[in-house]
């Protein structure tokens, strides 16, 4: 009698330990699937989200009402405002800041269209205050796909430099800034923003470009930047009577640019 | 907190338990960072950093943003959505928070890349939402995976009727 329960016990148990495992290889199946399923829909999800990230702004040359829209403000911002090569303002003007740029950094970009830098040329530039000087110094350019381009972008704008339109190529080309690492820059991107710069001889521009001094300036610029520790652009630095200050933000407000200028005044 | 059913003494933690104290941890930290970056961007501060203007440089850059929504709101989102699921028991709460980490370590990935490879800068509020991100992936991983998890299965009717006969044995 004991013999025959405990054989049924036996039994029992082992149906019970099938049931237990057929339970958990199921259990496990139906983890497999679910963990499969949100590993694919999280790599779909995310797939998704660096397309929207990777695809945003394009930038580039503007055509049409948008072109002439830039145009038009690019001219209001510069207009009555001296300019002679890379410098913008008076030449006496008591306090200089230096910018470090690269026309393809999109982080001088951000500064020159909405960082400090407007309301330091309506205000501090256009009352004589304060005068800025642009020097090249290669970043962007230099990690992208063709850093052989530096000297011949920069060029491009200070030969509109010569016709004391420096600063109006320079803001169209940060207003038209390609995506970085796209390669743009080339002739015709270079020739469409000379012909959006209003009042450019287009002949004299392209003769200027073979001008060697202007390659020479590059250079130089690039010389005193490594001279001076610059290791980034926009890097900025103010020079007055009291000094020499540089905002430490890498895209100053207005309020820090007017903080390094009573600082050097 | 779960806790496991001892028979005697102090009562022990789960592992699952120990899992999702050590993921509701690490979910704070992350919200903490989410919420600094995300009020010092709409509020228009600067971003306290260790090196030069690394953070502002990467805060800048047209990467920093998905579709006009800066990430660091849409990490902080994240984080608060793994909380929750921190909260919800059984299968769907681990998948939950599964899924949102995964997401969030694939993206941090991605937005690592961009800072090493694009902007050639790097934040390090980001690269520290990064690693809290990744450890998140690995512990969600781990509580999706166990088997042996919090809500035991329960038990089938045959098994109380098998132990009955057998205390009913016995009595005889």
């Amino acid at each position: 009698m004991a013999s025959r329960t405990k054989q049924k016990e036996e039994a029992r148990a082992r149906r019970l330990a099938e049931e237990q495992a057929r339970a958990e290889r199921t259990r496990r199946d139906r983890r497999i699937r679910t963990v499969g399923g949100i590993v694919l829909g999280a790599i779909v999800v995310v797939v998704v989200l660096i397309l929207i990230n990777s695809g945003g702004k394009k930038g580039g040359i503007q055509t049409g009402a948008e072109q002439n829209a830039t145009v038009a403000a690019v001219n209001q911002m510069f207009a009555g405002i001296p300019q002679s090569g890379a410098t913008l303002g008076n030449p006496k003007a008591p306090v200089t800041m230096t910018y470090y740029g690269d026309y393809q950094c999109p982080v001088c970009q951000a500064f020159t269209l909405q960082g400090g830098f407007p309301q330091l040329v309506s205000n501090e530039v256009r009352q004589g205050k304060v005068k800025v000087t642009y020097k090249s110094f290669c970043t962007a350019t230099c990690n992208g796909p063709n850093p052989n381009i530096f000297p011949t972008q920069q060029v491009a704008g200070l030969a509109a430099g010569k016709q004391n339109r420096f600063w109006q190529y320079t803001e169209l080309f940060y207003r038209e800034q390609g995506q970085e690492d796209t390669g743009y820059v080339n002739e015709a991107y270079l020739t469409a923003l000379a012909r959006q710069t209003t009042g450019l001889n287009l002949t004299t521009w392209q003769a200027d470009r073979n001008d060697t001094s202007l390659t020479n300036q590059v250079n130089a610029d690039q010389q005193a930047a490594k001279n001076t520790g610059v290791s980034g652009t926009p890097t900025l630095i103010f020079q007055g009577p009291k000094g020499q200050a540089a905002p430490s933000a890498a895209v100053p407000t207005y309020a820090q640019l007017q903080q390094a200028i009573k600082q050097v005044s | 907190m779960t806790t496991a059913v001892g028979t005697a003494g102090p009562r022990r933690l789960s592992v699952d338990a120990k899992l999702r104290i050590a993921i509701g941890i690490l979910t704070l930290v992350g919200i903490g960072i989410g919420t600094y970056l995300t009020y010092t961007h709409y509020a228009g501060l600067h971003v306290l950093c260790l090196s030069s203007g690394g953070c502002e440089t990467v805060q800048h850059s047209r990467w920093s943003k998905l579709d006009g929504i800066p990430v660091a709101t849409l990490g902080l989102a994240g984080y608060i959505g793994i909380f929750i699921s921190v909260w919800i028991r059984g299968e769907l709460g681990r998948a939950i928070g599964f899924g949102l980490a995964l997401v969030g370590f694939l993206f941090s990935m991605y937005l690592t890349y961009r800072e090493a490879f694009t902007i050639h800068a790097y934040c390090q509020w980001c690269l520290g939402s990064a690693a809290v991100m990744t450890l998140l992936a690995i512990l969600t991983t781990v509580r999706m995976l166990r088997t042996d998890s919090a809500e035991p299965v329960a038990p089938k009717k045959t098994v109380d009727r098998a132990e009955r006969r057998r205390q009913m044995a016995a009595r005889r």
